[in-house]
């Protein structure tokens, strides 16, 4: 037992991934043991999900070996993972909404019956499963009907108990889970480690690390910083390694509070049922502000209610002075509002236009005579722009689905800078970006953005809004919690009011998503 | 980027000329009089109409969105407009300029009809367009007895008429190309055609970009139906007459000009003179079977077999494009660190 147990049912051997661009990952080697929960951390960007989409066979690692139980492959594929025994559950749960529950926990393990579906033991043993794990729903039930928490937990089920897989890659899988599926979660994976199975636990709290995982492994700028048991790390160790440096000076060069003009826009109670409600504040030039908030505290939906895309419900915005309601998003852009998008593949860009056309995307009609593009003037434009973001690329002309994420990012936000707008509403303008990137975005918005205009900011890491905001709301279920000034700044009590401590108590609850 | 990387990546952008030129050299050497200026022009000839219907569904694929119905407004547009012309109202709609203004707006509108209902209506392009091509085509066999015929020479003009001065042209051809020219400048070099190609290529990002996605999609099968009407004009003109089985199973071909011309079924990708290219590719492949003697059922089936190559060919492109471009990032990569 003892030798078995020593040999690794994982081994990636020297893994690296070449984007056009960027090195997402360098030289890897990574093991994984049976009977071991192995923790992945690191920060957005550092080649965690890279990671994960080779271990799953949707990416192809440009060099190196994956050998999976004592056999090696220079590449996999989606179906050979399975074939090997590795099962995913991705960040976003992806089930069938139409099928059952019961055909969605078997969904590809159906059992044959001399070619028949026997659903009476289908049925039974989903059921067997949810009650085992102590979960109220019916295995009858619709996919639809069940909330994301539940949907989320299903997958779970489906990989670690359904599919019986050797290795168990869990990505980000507590990120949408409620309370008490999160303590079934935990369950679970302590079944598979008594059962001898490996699993990849990957997360962005320390806390969940440390208390479900027996080692740990840290990844950064695409390189693996180090891999440690548990009892070697505490919480101030470990952020240390995430970071890489003293955790003060992650972002740009902190400078004097700029020259903070006129009020440019203004919020009164502001109200987009089920998402946010009474939200409001005002933004002057020269100013950035940070919005904090956990994803489905209503922070996208509200710079989506100021740009138009999906308009509020009541409540008046003001901009400059004057009322304003826009009802899509072309009149906001009029007006001199930007909205860059949460979603830069869906929402940002034109993946089959060159980095050029998407520059010129919101502003080509400043660069038109009667209907004609003004090819020079509109090119030297775009090239102004080009420059200015730092877009990694061997030209303009390259189309923009070839570009990695930090780039792809920083060409949304030359395309929205193109216009010249006065408000800028920046919708995680850092998310899924590398290091570098990042910190030029950062520098970009902190620079030529605020010299011209006031920003609006939401971001997923709370040190790059401390980084760069001169004040930071945070909301929590769609109400406004508190208001930060720059002086006050502080990571703990932030991170506190974002993950709701003492509001639900003092306010009775969210009134504001019980719509 | 590297000379001689531009130049590879400009010829699989224009894979569909290369193609072209190949096949019309191949063609030359093998076939006699294929390269004849008589046999050219009748290439161009034939293929006009095709071209316009290849430029109506592309111009709507370029959009991300189908219609089945071209072929239909083709013999819709002009058949009823003539039989008003002739039968209903001679009097008031004797004028055949009225009748060719008549027939374009008739086109103009069953698009807009299209394009309403998919945009505003959120109705399924390919449905919509299915249904509206079996009201059409049923209300042609309905309304017309086999043909009509003679049509006024100012309303056959364009579909008829030849140019003894330069070598027995058509003037179908002429026509044809500046009509693709102006599209090509449409799509190419107005703010309107990039916010077109744009909707194409992303839906929901245009319309967060502050285009007005529907205005895009309207309009795209309103010019899809004008072109329609513009395909049934030079049809009635060269048969001299509207028929009720003109341009019949039509626009499945028009796709696959399209695709053969390096348009995208997706959207966003394409331009107008790949388009001209897979036109003519497709007319010169079934002239070529022609001369060789080949039977006409035969040559349909060939034209498939052509539609399955392009389709091919579209992927090999694709993949060798994807690896020209990591080589050459493999390299750069190599040169920083050596």
């Amino acid at each position: 037992m003892e030798e078995v147990c020593s040999k690794p049912v994982l081994l990636l051997e020297g893994i690296s991934k070449v984007y056009p661009g960027t090195v997402a990952l360098e030289n890897i080697h990574f093991e994984a043991l049976p009977g071991e929960v192995h923790g992945l951390i690191g920060k957005n960007g550092a080649g965690k999900s890279t990671l994960v989409g080779i271990l799953s066979g949707l990416v192809e690692p440009t060099s190196g070996t994956i050998m999976v139980n004592g056999r090696s492959f220079s590449s996999f594929s989606r179906s050979r993972a399975k074939r090997e025994g590795i099962s995913i559950v991705p960040q976003e749960p992806e089930i069938v909404l139409d099928l059952s529950v019961a055909e969605n926990l078997f969904l590809g393990e159906l059992e044959n019956c001399s070619g028949f579906v026997s659903w009476s033991k289908i049925r039974a043993d989903a059921q067997r499963i949810l009650d085992r794990f102590g979960l109220d729903i019916g295995a009858d039930l619709q996919a639809r009907d069940l909330s994301l928490s539940e949907r989320q937990i299903l997958l779970i089920l489906k990989a670690c108990v359904v599919e019986d897989a050797n290795v168990v890659v869990l990505d980000e899988a507590s990120a949408s889970l409620s309370r008490n599926d999160a303590a079934i979660l935990k369950r679970i994976v302590g079944e598979l480690r008594e059962s001898g199975k490996a699993v990849l636990y990957i997360s962005h709290h320390i806390d969940e690390l440390l208390d479900i995982c027996d080692r740990l492994t840290v990844l950064r700028d695409g390189r693996i910083v180090t891999t440690r048991t548990k009892n070697m790390l505490d919480h101030h160790s470990l952020a240390e390694l995430i970071v890489g440096e003293t955790l003060s000076s992650s972002g740009p060069e902190r400078k004097e509070a700029g020259y903070i003009g006129e009020e440019l826009l203004r919020l009164e109670n502001l109200t987009r049922w089920g998402n946010f409600c009474n939200i409001s504040f005002s933004l002057k030039k020269g100013e950035i502000l940070g919005i904090a908030g956990l994803r489905g505290s209503g922070r996208t939906e509200l710079l989506k209610a100021i740009s138009g895309i999906e308009p509020a419900d009541a409540g008046k915005i003001f901009f400059k002075d004057k009322r304003v309601s826009f009802s899509t998003p072309s009149e906001a852009i009029r007006m001199g509002v930007a909205y860059l998008p949460e979603d830069r593949e869906t929402e940002g860009l034109i993946q089959t236009f060159s980095i050029r056309e998407n520059l010129l995307l919101n502003s080509i009609s400043r660069f038109s005579r009667n209907g004609f593009v003004l090819r020079r003037e509109a090119g030297r434009r775009a090239e102004e722009i080009f420059a200015g973001v730092q877009i990694q690329a061997f030209s303009m002309e390259q189309s923009a689905e070839e570009l990695s994420g930090g780039n792809k990012q920083k060409v949304v936000i030359g395309r929205i800078m193109a216009n010249a707008p006065e408000v800028y509403l920046l919708d995680e303008p850092t998310r899924g970006v590398d290091i570098g990137a990042k910190r030029s975005i950062l520098s970009i918005i902190h620079g030529p953005l605020r010299a011209a205009s006031g920003v609006l900011l939401t971001s997923p890491g709370l040190d790059d809004l401390m980084d760069i905001c001169d004040r930071i709301l945070v909301l929590y279920k769609g109400n406004m919690v508190r208001e930060y000034q720059q002086k006050d700044f502080d990571e703990k009590s932030l991170f506190m009011d974002v993950q709701g401590f003492g509001y639900q108590d003092q306010r009775g609850g969210d009134e504001c998503r019980a719509v | 980027m590297s000379g001689s990387l531009k130049i590879k990546l400009t010829l699989l952008d224009n894979i569909i000329w290369l193609m072209l030129f190949l096949f019309f050299f191949a063609c030359a050497l093998g076939i006699p009089a294929f390269a004849s200026w008589n046999n050219i022009v009748n290439i161009l000839y034939h293929t006009t109409i095709m071209s316009m219907l290849v430029l109506a569904q592309g111009f709507v694929l370029l959009n991300g969105n189908f219609d089945l119905s071209i072929d239909a407004v083709l013999a819709f547009a002009p058949g009823v407009v003539i039989l008003a012309s002739t039968k209903w109202f001679p009097v008031a709609l004797g004028n055949p300029y009225l009748a060719i203004l008549l027939t374009l707006l008739l086109g103009g509108c069953i698009g807009f009809f299209n394009g309403y209902c998919v945009a505003k209506l959120g109705m399924n392009a390919f449905m919509q367009t299915l249904s509206l091509s079996i009201i059409l085509r049923g209300m042609v066999l309905f309304l017309i007895p086999l043909s009509i015929f003679p049509l006024d020479p100012v309303y056959s003009f364009i579909g008829k008429a030849r140019f003894s001065a330069v070598g027995n042209l058509p003037a179908a051809i002429p026509v044809t190309f500046t009509i693709y020219f102006l599209f090509h400048i449409l799509l190419r070099h107005t703010v309107f055609g990039r916010n077109y190609l744009a909707t194409g290529g992303n839906a929901r990002a245009s319309f967060v970009a502050g285009i007005d996605t529907s205005k895009m999609v309207i309009t795209g099968f309103v010019i899809a139906g004008l072109l329609s009407a513009v395909a049934g004009m030079l049809t009635a003109g060269r048969q001299d007459s509207v028929s009720n089985t003109m341009g019949n199973g039509m626009t499945l071909l028009a796709f696959a000009g399209a695709l053969l011309g390096g348009t995208s079924m997706s959207g966003g990708k394409g331009s107008a003179f790949g388009m001209l290219g897979g036109a003519i590719l497709l007319g010169m492949f079934s002239n070529a079977l022609n001369l060789l003697g080949v039977k006409v059922t035969l040559i349909h089936a060939a034209q498939g077999a052509l539609i399955f190559v392009a389709i091919l060919t579209d992927r090999f492109r694709i993949s060798l494009r994807a690896r020209l471009l990591r080589n050459e990032q493999l390299q750069k990569l190599k040169v920083a660190k050596g």
